[in-house]
């Protein structure tokens, strides 16, 4: 599994069809949330941010929704711990049968104020910590340069 | 040896931190500078506490005035961590801000470097937000912290990103 991790808009996408995967063979997660959770996205296509206010998905569902789905790559994987963060663990070994998987860095800045919000970040920060330590490639992508940072 | 280990949140610092410092001479101090002011600051505090159990660790709790800390010769200190200490030291109990703080910082982790043969210290990346996402107080901590990391990497001899529990070298 490789692990493509970089901040928000810093060419993730960009270098997952650099790849050659097409968008068949790709499953976004942030379009597969609905509006309205945690994380989820607004009817702009633009993803909202997490709040207290807004409703979390049912950690299964996420579970399900990751085991249920095939395509080998999947991509902003953040979208689907900010929806479920109590699902972070439950993901890990499903996602290391993707060939591929890409996640924003949400780790910097202020620690947020909601709980919510905090625990989702740190959950998000796990998961990529065990995903890149049994991943055969680690690139981050810097303002669309990939950055090998391991393998 | 002189070291300081940055990244965001979650990124594998305080793991990457223990190992290194667990490879360090005894007597190694864990320097641990977060208030308990809440369930969720306790809890934390818990999993640290789990994670350097069996360790050998000399644990000392001290939220401010870390040059007090009295240390044996030829220590092994970590300090876990500058943005925990450096919001102890900024701000008081109405949250004003002490614009002394940053000097008196650096000033403690001087006396620290003279009195220890290693030392390690864990801070964060907190500088990458929208300033305008935060309140005054918040802005002169994201301020304060990143001048901190600034002085403190200049002087250290190596200098870490973490990213996704991956060390990247920056200095040394």
């Amino acid at each position: 599994m490789i692990l493509v991790i970089g901040a928000a808009a810093s060419g993730k996408r960009e270098y997952v069809r650099f790849l050659g995967y097409t968008d068949e063979q790709v499953t976004d997660a942030a379009l597969s949330i609905p509006s309205g959770c945690a994380g989820g996205i607004s009817t702009d296509g633009v993803t909202a941010p997490a709040s207290d206010g807004v409703t979390a998905l049912a950690p299964d569902g996420v579970t399900a929704f990751v085991r249920d789905d095939t395509r080998p790559v999947l991509v902003n994987l953040h979208e689907l711990v900010f929806a479920a963060p109590a699902a972070a663990p439950d993901l890990l070994e499903l996602l290391l049968t993707r060939e591929l998987v890409t996640c924003d860095e949400v780790g910097s800045g202020v620690i947020p104020g909601e709980p919510r919000a905090r625990a989702a970040r740190e959950a998000s920060g796990r998961l990529c910590n065990q995903l890149a330590q049994q991943a055969e490639k680690v690139v981050r992508l810097v303002a669309g340069i990939p950055i090998v940072i391991k393998g | 040896m002189r070291v300081l280990l940055t990244g965001g949140s979650a990124c594998g610092k305080s793991t990457y931190a223990e190992q290194l410092v667990s490879a360090l001479p005894q007597p190694r101090y864990y320097l641990a500078t977060m208030r308990p002011y809440d369930a969720e600051s306790l809890v934390k505090i818990a999993r640290h506490q789990q994670m350097r159990r069996d360790k050998g660790f000399i644990s000392v709790e001290r939220d401010v005035d870390v040059a007090a800390v009295e240390l044996k010769p030829g220590a092994t200190v970590l300090l876990e961590c500058l943005c925990n200490l450096t919001a102890n030291e900024l701000f008081d109990e109405q949250c004003a801000v002490d614009a002394a703080a940053y000097e008196r910082i650096l000033a403690a982790l001087a006396s620290l470097e003279e009195r220890c043969d290693n030392l390690v210290v864990v801070t964060n990346d907190v500088g990458s937000g929208s300033p305008d996402a935060y309140n005054t107080s918040t802005r002169h901590y994201v301020e304060t912290l990143g001048r901190l990391n600034a002085a403190v990497a200049a002087r250290f001899d190596e200098v870490y990103e973490l990213v996704c529990g991956i060390p990247l070298r920056l200095k040394g």
